[in-house]
């Protein structure tokens, strides 16, 4: 290991019990040419300094545990390659959510907004058992689909400029959640999740910086997500006004 | 460290028991890398805001006769006015193209029963009516048009 060319990684840390602010700690890790940032933090977090925190779990782009902030960019580290970055390094946790202990963000606010957004199938009646499965052809498949596709990395929230403003906005990755269900030939609650998305802190929040699109590791493309439910939004809102019933059946 | 964010940013409805450091905002935000496209695309409200008074300036000069319109039109010439209106025409291509690029995307993939024609027709409809309607007006102001 001692071979290996090292890099300077300065690490933020945050101990709940013992600090009054985040501060930084260096440490100089040796890395083999093909590790990623998650595997320098292991390293540092098994054989440098074990009171290092941070959340991984799958380490292949899967689980979205593992975001924080690369060198200022959202990154899942464990699909950022280290020989990419300059010698020195800096990880800090996410932008834009309370940290709860070094790398470690936290997450609950996330998971209040999207329950909000209804993100499940809602059917108007449900089917029996013996009546079959809901089909569904490959071409209304891939209207969602790239939308399911998302990990809730959260790294969407850390490089969106409104969350860092607005408390009560949704966010990208809660609003494409939503749309995903809405967009599925299954699903007949799109005009409840249409009237949430019509309330404060929702999707006219959005000013389309597009940088949600940029950072997802996934290519969600959740702001594309956003401004198509900001269309149905209206579109729903104004058959509302001239159709009986809002033309629903 | 980044500049903070607001203070209940991401925070939960319920703080947890656990303490926690406050959100701080992209390291980048606003001026460094991707984040000054958007930065530049926001302030160009400020333009269009000047640009807004300076048409109620000239509306209302409409009214006070044609010498004061003729010396408001001499005003226009100065290189102050001049700088500001290129740079006017600058943050409107800015904004233009930067739109055109990020809507097609914004389309849902059906409306109604509809499908809205691909991004690139979308892209090349905009640009269209873009070219269509400014030659129109160069039409009427130049006087081509009504003149």
């Amino acid at each position: 290991m001692s071979d290996l060319p090292k890099k300077t990684f300065v690490v933020t840390r945050f101990d709940p019990d013992q600090d009054e602010a985040p501060r930084t700690e260096r440490y100089e890790v040796p890395c083999h040419p093909d590790w990623k940032v998650l595997d320098a933090l292991n390293y540092i977090k098994d054989e440098i300094d074990g009171t290092l925190s941070h959340r991984w779990s799958c380490r292949m782009a899967v689980c979205g545990s593992c975001g924080m902030q690369v060198n200022g960019e959202p990154s899942l580290t464990c699909k950022q390659p280290v020989s990419e970055l300059p010698d020195t390094v800096e990880v800090a946790p996410l932008a834009n959510f309370p940290v709860i202990r070094d790398l470690v963000v936290e997450l609950e606010g996330f998971l209040e907004k999207l329950k909000q957004v209804k993100p499940w199938i809602i059917r108007a009646k449900e089917k029996a058992v013996e009546e079959g499965t809901h089909s569904q052809s490959p071409a209304e498949h891939a209207e969602f689909k790239q939308f399911s596709m998302c990990i809730n990395c959260m790294l969407c929230y850390a490089a969106c400029p409104v969350v860092a403003n607005e408390p009560e906005f949704l966010g990208p990755a809660a609003i494409a959640l939503g749309h995903r269900y809405s967009t599925d030939s299954r699903d007949e609650g799109a005009a409840e999740r249409n009237e949430i998305f019509r309330g404060e802190g929702t999707v006219f929040s959005c000013s389309y910086a597009n940088e949600c699109s940029e950072v997802c590791p996934k290519h969600v493309d959740p702001a594309a997500a956003v401004n198509q439910a900001k269309f149905n939004a209206v579109i729903d809102w104004a058959t509302g006004l001239v159709l009986p019933r809002g033309g629903r059946e | 460290m980044a500049r903070p964010a607001h203070p209940e940013a991401m925070a939960p409805a319920k703080p947890g028991r656990t303490r926690t450091a406050p959100p701080h905002r992209p390291p980048k935000f606003p001026m460094q890398g991707r984040y000054r496209a958007y930065t530049l695309f926001d302030a160009t409200g400020a333009v269009y805001l000047l640009m807004g008074f300076g048409v109620l300036h000239a509306v209302r000069t409409l009214g006070d006769g044609e010498v004061a319109w003729q010396a408001l039109l001499s005003g226009w010439a100065a290189p102050l006015y001049v700088a500001f209106h290129l740079l006017a025409l600058v943050s409107v291509l800015f904004v233009g193209v930067r739109f055109f690029r990020l809507f097609p995307k914004a389309q849902p993939p059906r409306i109604g029963p509809a499908k809205p024609p691909p991004g690139p027709v979308i892209l090349g409809m905009l640009y269209a009516v873009w070219i269509g309607v400014t030659a129109l007006f160069v039409g009427i102001l130049s006087g081509g048009i009504f003149g």
